[in-house]
C-alpha cells in the first residue's frame, strides 16, 4: 500500500513548494527572454535552438519539482491541487478549442495561445484558493 | 462519512494540531475530516485507527452521511 500520504510535514511542503516555484519562475523568465530574442531578431538560429532547449529543460524540471511536491504533500492538499489542475485543464481544452474556432474565422490572430495559458494559470490559482476555502 | 474523531481527540485532550502531528498531515486535513468535508484515504484511516487504538469501524460510520 502506498503510504506517501502519511509522510507530509508543513516544513517539507513549504520547501517543496518553494523549489517548484523557483523552477517555474526560471522557466517563465527563460521563456520570455527567448521569446523576446526571437521577436526582436537578436538570436541566430543556433542560439534560438539552444534557448528552446534550455526552456524545455527548465519546463521539465518544473514539472518534476511539482510532481515531487504533489507526491510528498498532505493528501488533502494533493486533492485540492489535483482538482485545481483538472479545472485548469478543462479551461485550457474548452478555451483552446473556442480560440481555435475564432482563429479559423479570423476573429483572433492564429497561433497566439498566450491567453489560453494565462487563463489556465489563473484558473489553477483560483482553484487552489477555492479548494482551500472549501475544506477549511 | 460520519466519524468520532473529534470525540476521541477531546477524550485525549489533544488539539487538532496535536493530532495532525501524530498523523503527519496538516491541521486543515484533521479539521476537514472532523467536519465531514473530507473522507480520508485508506492509509490515513488505518493510521487514525492505530493512533486511537480502535478499529476503523469504531471510528468511522459509512452508513451515515454528514
Amino acid at each position: 500500500m502506498n503510504d506517501n500520504s502519511l509522510c507530509s510535514s508543513p516544513q517539507r511542503d513549504r520547501r517543496n513548494q518553494r523549489r517548484a516555484t523557483a523552477w517555474s519562475l526560471a522557466w517563465a523568465l527563460c521563456f520570455v527572454a527567448v521569446m523576446l530574442g526571437i521577436k526582436k531578431e537578436w538570436l541566430s538560429l543556433g542560439m534560438t535552438l539552444a534557448g528552446v532547449g534550455v526552456t524545455s529543460i527548465l519546463g521539465v524540471a518544473t514539472l518534476l519539482a511539482y510532481r515531487h511536491f504533489l507526491l510528498e504533500t498532505d493528501e488533502l492538499r494533493r486533492k485540492i491541487e489535483v482538482d485545481a489542475l483538472a479545472l485548469a485543464f478543462g479551461v485550457g481544452i474548452v478555451g483552446g478549442m473556442s480560440y481555435w474556432l475564432l482563429a479559423v474565422r479570423g476573429a483572433v490572430p492564429p497561433g497566439d495561445f498566450f491567453y489560453i495559458f494565462l487563463a489556465m494559470f489563473l484558473t489553477h490559482g483560483l482553484g487552489v484558493l477555492f479548494g482551500r476555502r472549501r475544506y477549511s | 462519512m460520519k466519524n468520532r474523531l473529534k470525540v476521541l481527540r477531546a477524550e485525549r485532550d489533544w488539539s487538532q494540531a496535536d493530532l495532525a502531528h501524530r498523523l503527519e498531515v496538516s491541521r486543515q486535513t484533521v479539521n476537514a475530516i472532523e467536519t465531514g468535508k473530507y473522507d480520508p484515504s485508506l492509509p490515513l484511516a488505518f493510521r487514525i485507527s492505530r493512533v486511537f487504538a480502535q478499529s476503523i469501524e469504531e471510528i468511522f460510520d459509512p452508513g451515515e452521511s454528514r
